[in-house]
């Protein structure tokens, strides 16, 4: 299931609340300034920082 | 009371006090257990009346179809159903969020919105006292049966105060203290004999229900609870009773 792109235009970071980027591939939500991507399960996106994936160092300085 | 207010270190799961940390978990574990049943042990729980209940929160709340609705905790859609329908009737559905901390009970209200055909409301796992939602974006915070289990409450509502736009409405039912003589007594036999037992045959979980009714006796009653949204900057509060105070429904405005 696709994320609701309305949703998606308005989420931020709960740490943060600064903007995220849609990782389409991977069905994550990025967070750059928490390091944190967001995982999508089911089309619903789970902003808790508990549930989220650290991002690399190379992802971190890339993206 | 909890001793969440002099110690940060433990926070009230029902009458045990546990870490605060700990509670989250405890949560979470009750509601997954409770997610497929949560509907019908309502019904059981309250008579049916709690449908009464929402239904008149979102009278008060009286939505209109050009806003953004947040509701908090309300991971089967009990509420963003009824916004839905009562903005549907004055020309077109509102712009609904549902944020709520357990995967779940969003799951099930995903469900319902399938079967229902309803696609305004937008569906988000994310925790009360840290909204994944800009500042100043909503017209409307609602919180239906919510906020008693969230850890620490004065978060919440500062995040409630956040996220609504500046006129922006808050408001919350919740279980709450008994004003009516007499009916104190009868809610007391209900709850701690009959509603655990209720639990164990129709969810099977006779836990999650008793951790229910535990921390409806630990929350606040009315007039606490108004000053708590005061001190988190909302404005206005005002107070009405359900059932003689088994509910109790505080309104509050960001201005």
């Amino acid at each position: 299931m696709e994320p609701d792109p309305k949703l998606l235009d308005v989420l931020v970071c709960p740490i943060t609340k600064t903007t995220l980027v849609y990782d389409r591939e991977r069905q994550e939500l990025v967070s750059k300034a928490a390091g944190l991507a967001y995982p999508i399960r089911s089309g619903i996106p789970i902003m808790r920082p508990d549930e989220a994936r650290e991002l690399s160092e190379e992802e971190r300085t890339k993206r | 009371m909890s001793t969440e207010s002099s110690s940060q270190h433990t926070a009230s799961f029902g009458f045990r006090d546990v870490p605060a940390n700990e509670k989250e978990k405890l949560v979470r574990g009750v509601f997954s257990s409770v997610a497929r049943n949560y509907d019908l042990m309502n019904d059981l729980m309250s008579g049916g009346v709690h449908r009464l209940w929402k239904d008149a929160m979102v009278d008060w709340l009286n939505p209109q179809p050009s806003f953004k609705c947040l509701d908090v905790a309300g991971g089967t859609g009990d509420i963003a159903f009824r916004i839905a329908k009562s903005t549907k009737r004055k020309g077109r559905a509102a712009d609904i969020t549902v944020c709520d901390i357990n995967p779940d009970m969003l799951a099930e209200g995903v469900k319902r919105a399938e079967v229902l055909g309803e696609k305004s409301i937008g569906w988000v796992a994310g925790d009360a006292q840290a909204l994944p939602l800009p500042d100043n974006s909503f017209d409307t915070y609602t919180i239906a049966f919510g906020i008693r289990n969230v850890t620490r409450i004065d978060k919440a509502l500062e995040e409630a105060r956040r996220v609504l736009k500046p006129g922006g409405r808050f408001l919350c039912l919740e279980f709450s203290q008994v004003v009516v003589p007499g009916l104190d007594v009868l809610y007391d036999k209900f709850s701690f004999h009959i509603l655990p037992k209720l639990g164990e045959v129709v969810a099977g979980d006779r836990e999650a229900y008793q951790y229910l009714i535990e921390s409806i006796r630990r929350f606040p009653p009315q007039a606490k609870f108004g000053r708590m949204i005061e001190e988190a900057g909302l404005s206005h509060v005002t107070i009405r009773n359900l059932s003689g105070g088994i509910a109790a429904m505080h309104s509050a405005w960001k201005i």
